[in-house]
């Protein structure tokens, strides 16, 4: 009794597993026939040049503390800094009184610059590290290029009047 | 027909340089055409809060400290004869203060210009009355330490007469509040670029100019500075393609280098400079680099602001010493106007308080016990304008004591009438729509 029970069972399993194939074999060959490309995109992002997020505009003290760190390799006291910044207010040419600082700076035996030797002997270094103690940022290659031909060019330009020229340019006073 | 549309192609374009208005670098179209009364005006923003009592009215102790003696304290620019008593405003002799200082000019302002006896002040404190005096406008929403919302007689100057940034100077008194943000606007169609110099003379060439800006290395211009700019001008146009613009009033290299010339002249001069006689306060220090400022540059337009008689708000003393050398801190202006050749019988000095004082005292007395006086009520808005130089009427008094001729808003249009562009200013639709022409109102 037991094996004529458990042979019909087994011939009842046998008919659903026909059944499950019967049905699924279409759909599988649906399925698998109508598998698209996987198409892979990138989200859109504006490039900017590294110095567009310079928006805010130091204050004169700032701009007059980061340029005596520059140069000096030190930091101004405080006392210093709020006269030289008294002194900054009082002329309403900021461009001529930054100049007029930057001079004064210039003039001071502790100013620590590159030789003009060393300058020369690897100007590429010399305007990568310019750009990264100015400018806090590598220059393009474009810009790169411009420095490496003027310094080339003009034999009279010294690393003082390329420290000169990244003080007075108007990406330093953004931050 | 080629020959034929050379021609008339030729004839446009000649027809066109003759229509096309030239525009000027300043910015305007066409040259200022208003006749021009004088090619320099200086203008002194008077003192700091000054009481028509003391002024004008000639009242000294009399309608102040209850004391009855009456007396005239600036005598360089009023007719009138000095106190006899109680003497505390000059230099020190036996006693502080009992020395008046000597008059320095032949003949008073007064005699020789035209005064304005009561002129209404539209503010009852300082920054506002200067904006007024600069603007032509009573904005009272004008915030301190703000720039100015309208134009300024400086932006009116550089842009309606093309006036170059050398030939505008503001020199303050010193660089407090709003002192050093009101050599031009916000406004958006003037701004900085047609701005003034303004220079704090007191600090540049005090003891912390003489520390931080004195000792300026000298760069050679061609093999030196010309470099340092090329380089700066190519990150500066790298930083602009992406916006990045910085506030110029737009001195030429050349101007430039003539500032630097005169701020070198004058740490070499270490403080010999052209001070009045008595020069014993900051006042009389500013008016002497004022005038060395003239000699330099002979501006078109310089305003000095003067504010020493402050001192009234704890100490009456103080305030009628600082008067009586504002007034010979003006009497020497217009004398050393008249000893620089391209200014001297060409220029129109004006002279206004920009606001009064108060009628009562505050109940802060000093070393003479006389009570001190803020700047709140209504005498405040008394204040007086004198006008001397060419083309301005001589002796004629205008207005008086409860007939009040002008306000202080007038000075700006007076400014461009003098110089010859009155129409650009009135018509520009940003000055009070009671202001007009001092000249107007004679």
């Amino acid at each position: 009794m037991k094996n004529v029970k458990r042979h019909s069972h087994s011939r009842q399993s046998f008919a659903v597993r026909y059944l499950f194939l019967f049905i699924l074999f279409p759909f599988l060959i649906t399925t698998i026939g109508c598998e698209k490309d996987k198409l892979y995109e990138v989200n859109e992002e504006t490039l900017l040049p590294p110095n567009a997020n310079k928006t805010k505009l130091k204050s004169d003290q700032q701009y007059i503390a980061i340029l005596y760190a520059n140069l000096f390799q030190t930091a101004l006291s405080s006392d210093n800094l709020f006269e030289a910044s008294e002194c900054v207010q009082s002329i309403g040419d900021k461009d001529l009184v930054h100049e007029v600082l930057i001079s004064n700076y210039m003039n001071k035996p502790s100013v620590i610059l590159p030789t003009n030797e060393d300058m020369r002997a690897d100007v590429d270094a010399f305007i990568t590290e310019t750009y990264n103690r100015f400018l806090v940022r590598n220059p393009t290659e474009a810009e790169r290029q411009f420095f490496k031909n003027y310094i080339i060019t003009h034999p009279n330009v010294r690393p003082e009047l390329v420290y000169f020229s990244f003080a007075l340019s108007n990406e330093y006073q953004y931050y | 027909m080629k020959r034929r549309g050379f021609i008339k192609k030729a004839a446009t374009a000649t027809a066109g340089a003759f229509v096309v208005p030239y525009i000027l670098p300043s910015g305007r179209l066409f040259a200022a055409t208003g006749v021009q009364l004088a090619q320099h005006v200086v203008m002194v923003m008077f003192a700091g809060g000054v009481r028509q009592q003391e002024s004008v009215e000639q009242t000294y102790l009399a309608q102040s400290q209850g004391i009855p003696i009456e007396g005239n304290i600036m005598y360089n620019m009023l007719d009138g004869t000095a106190p006899t008593q109680k003497i505390v405003y000059g230099t020190d002799g036996n006693l502080a203060g009992d020395t008046p200082i000597p008059q320095i000019l032949g003949s008073t302002i007064q005699q020789q210009g035209t005064l304005f006896r009561e002129v209404r002040s539209s503010h009852a404190g300082h920054y506002g009355g200067m904006n007024a005096l600069l603007q032509g406008n009573t904005l009272f929403s004008q915030g301190l330490r703000q720039k100015p919302i309208n134009p300024t007689i400086f932006e009116y100057t550089r842009r309606h007469l093309g006036a170059p940034a050398s030939k505008v100077w503001f020199v303050g008194n010193g660089i407090g509040n709003s002192t050093p943000l009101m050599n031009y606007s916000d406004h958006p169609d003037y701004g900085a670029e047609y701005g003034a110099n303004f220079l704090a003379p007191n600090v540049t060439f005090g003891s912390q100019g003489m520390e931080h800006l004195s000792d300026a290395k000298i760069y050679h211009p061609e093999e030196e500075l010309d470099p340092i700019y090329q380089m700066k001008y190519f990150l500066d146009n790298n930083f602009e393609n992406i916006g990045g613009t910085i506030e110029t009033i737009y001195n030429t290299e050349e101007e430039k280098q003539s500032i630097k010339l005169f701020m070198r002249e004058m740490y070499n001069l270490g403080g010999n400079i052209a001070k009045p006689p008595v020069s014993d306060n900051g006042d009389l220090s500013t008016v002497g680099y004022a005038v060395e400022v003239m000699k330099w540059f002979k501006p078109t337009l310089t305003v000095v602001n003067l504010g020493a008689v402050d001192a009234c708000h704890s100490d009456y003393t103080s305030y009628l010493k600082a008067l009586h050398r504002a007034d010979h801190a003006v009497g020497h202006i217009w004398n050393q106007i008249q000893q620089i050749p391209e200014m001297a019988g060409n220029t129109i000095m004006m002279v206004t308080p920009e606001c009064g004082r108060n009628l009562t005292p505050n109940p802060i007395k000093d070393e003479n016990d006389w009570l001190a006086f803020d700047h709140s009520d209504a005498n405040t808005q008394r204040v007086f304008t004198q006008m001397v130089g060419p083309n301005v009427p001589a002796n004629l008094v205008r207005g008086g004591i409860g007939n009040q001729v002008g306000e202080t808003a007038d000075n700006c249009p007076t400014i461009a009438e003098i110089l010859g562009f009155k129409a650009d200013v009135m018509g520009s639709g940003l000055i009070s729509s009671t202001a007009q022409s001092l000249f107007d109102r004679i």
